[in-house]
């Protein structure tokens, strides 16, 4: 399982984003360079339809390859009312023959995208992982090179945190707690429920750039 | 780099059977030889097959004709970590990791029919390891086959070692003749570069084999529980 919240603030304003990371989790940056691809299996595969994607992280010397699915959300009362997605996840480090095996097995390509920006690992209540990327899309197959953003001058941020089912709720007061110390830069919500860029961005990024970090907004 | 590796199974000649003596006998030969027995081992394999909305894996005949007919998985006993799966028709070995089933299983568009189980003892023979054992369905006792991996130390590279492997199989075929048993180990001979695995040894090239047992053991055996 994982505990997830996203937000989107604009390109302008992430580099205030990463001083105040930096001050707040202790830790370097880590570089991100993504190619997620996300195969659906074909018409006549499976009970139901399925989907998976598959990560290679390109920031490595090798690039290394994941398997990702993600379930569904945790539902119910209880789960209405956290402001954080708990939802099941399932990952397996693959060999580079993947995407070959996963096309042999009957899915298809539906799309891909390169992210690419930074993210801080760090523990805080819970191990949290705060990633800053730009989603990239490609003019020809896998051409990871030629990328261009989807959405310029604005970038996606998301909070995960691993979580188990018998400590999720300690799990998610920690991403919420968290996430307050982002609020004047950012809104972080559940990935269905995105509120846009936060009026008082402009303002906080100007105070953290001037005091060069480490200062608290 | 992980030592190289032969797998060998039990050929049961013409109207022979497989049958547990045969697996008591080949223990014993690794005890004469001087094996000294330390541990049991234990691999398994899952034939998986494919759940169509047309058929829901229901007889191959149904089977839609892009889908893979056979799929399977292996988890070795020397690597817990580490899971595989090998589309034979394709020559492709997957490596992952041991929550790859999980991940088959929330997809749901493949499941696990059949599991066989390779299990028994392990004997340290100077720097050799033998782990002979038998093939049985996953909570059965019925005998589907005996195997036998022979581990050899010091060399990773295929190549290198072929004479010294040649070599012990003679002496293994010799000491396995003098009890007079019905049939004979042969070795699994697997095309390790139509897969795209090179020369030195490697826990791919341990599941390819294991495969192509599998397959060879399906063919030669008849069973006796």
């Amino acid at each position: 399982m994982e505990c997830v919240v996203q937000g989107i603030i604009e390109t302008q304003h992430v580099e205030a984003l990463e001083v105040l990371l930096q001050g707040l989790s202790g830790v370097p940056k880590e570089r991100v360079r993504v190619h997620e691809l996300c195969l659906k299996s074909g018409p006549n595969l499976g009970v139901v339809p399925s989907e998976v994607r598959l990560l290679c992280d390109l920031a490595q010397p090798t690039p290394s390859w994941t398997i990702r699915h993600v379930g569904g959300a945790m539902r119910g009362a209880g789960a209405e009312q956290i402001s954080v997605l708990v939802r099941t996840i399932v990952e397996s480090k693959a060999s580079k023959n993947v995407l070959h095996y996963f096309y042999t097995l009957g899915y298809k390509l539906d799309h891909e995208l390169l992210k690419i920006g930074f993210a801080f690992r760090f523990h805080r209540g819970a191990q949290i992982t705060v990633t800053v990327t730009s989603t990239n899309k490609m003019p020809r197959l896998h051409a990871t090179d030629e990328a261009v953003p989807v959405t310029p001058g604005i970038q996606l941020v998301e909070i995960t945190a691993p979580a188990a089912a018998d400590n999720y709720n300690d799990v998610v007061s920690a991403v919420s707690a968290f996430c307050e110390y982002l609020a004047p830069l950012l809104h972080l919500s559940k990935p269905e429920h995105s509120t846009g860029i936060v009026a008082t961005a402009g303002a906080a990024a100007a105070s953290l750039m001037s005091s060069g970090g480490g200062k608290t907004l | 780099m992980p030592p190289v590796k032969w797998l060998m199974h039990w050929h049961p000649s013409p109207g022979a059977t497989v049958n547990s003596q045969i697996l008591s006998e080949a223990c014993g030969c690794a005890e004469s030889l001087g094996g000294s027995k330390d541990g049991r081992w234990k691999t398994s394999i899952f034939f998986y097959r494919a759940m169509t909305r047309d058929g829901a894996g229901g007889p191959a005949g149904q089977q839609h004709p892009d889908l893979p007919r056979e799929l399977l998985g292996v988890a070795l006993h020397e690597r817990p970590g580490l899971y595989f799966s090998i589309v034979r028709a394709q020559r492709l070995v997957l490596q992952a990791d041991a929550a790859f089933p999980q991940v088959m299983e929330k997809l749901q568009s493949y499941r696990i029919r059949v599991a066989l189980n390779f299990e028994g003892f392990q004997y340290q023979l100077g720097d050799f390891c033998l782990r002979i054992g038998k093939c049985v369905p996953n909570n059965s006792e019925a005998l589907r086959g005996i195997m036998m991996e022979v581990e050899y130390y010091p060399l990773s590279s295929i190549e290198k070692s072929k004479a010294v492997m040649e070599d012990f199989f003679d002496i293994w075929q010799e000491t396995v003749a003098k009890k007079s048993l019905p049939g004979q180990f042969i070795h699994v001979d697997s095309s390790f570069s139509d897969y795209g695995l090179s020369d030195q040894y490697s826990c791919q090239h341990t599941a390819v084999q294991y495969a192509t047992c599998l397959q060879q053991l399906m063919a030669a055996v008849t069973v006796r529980g």
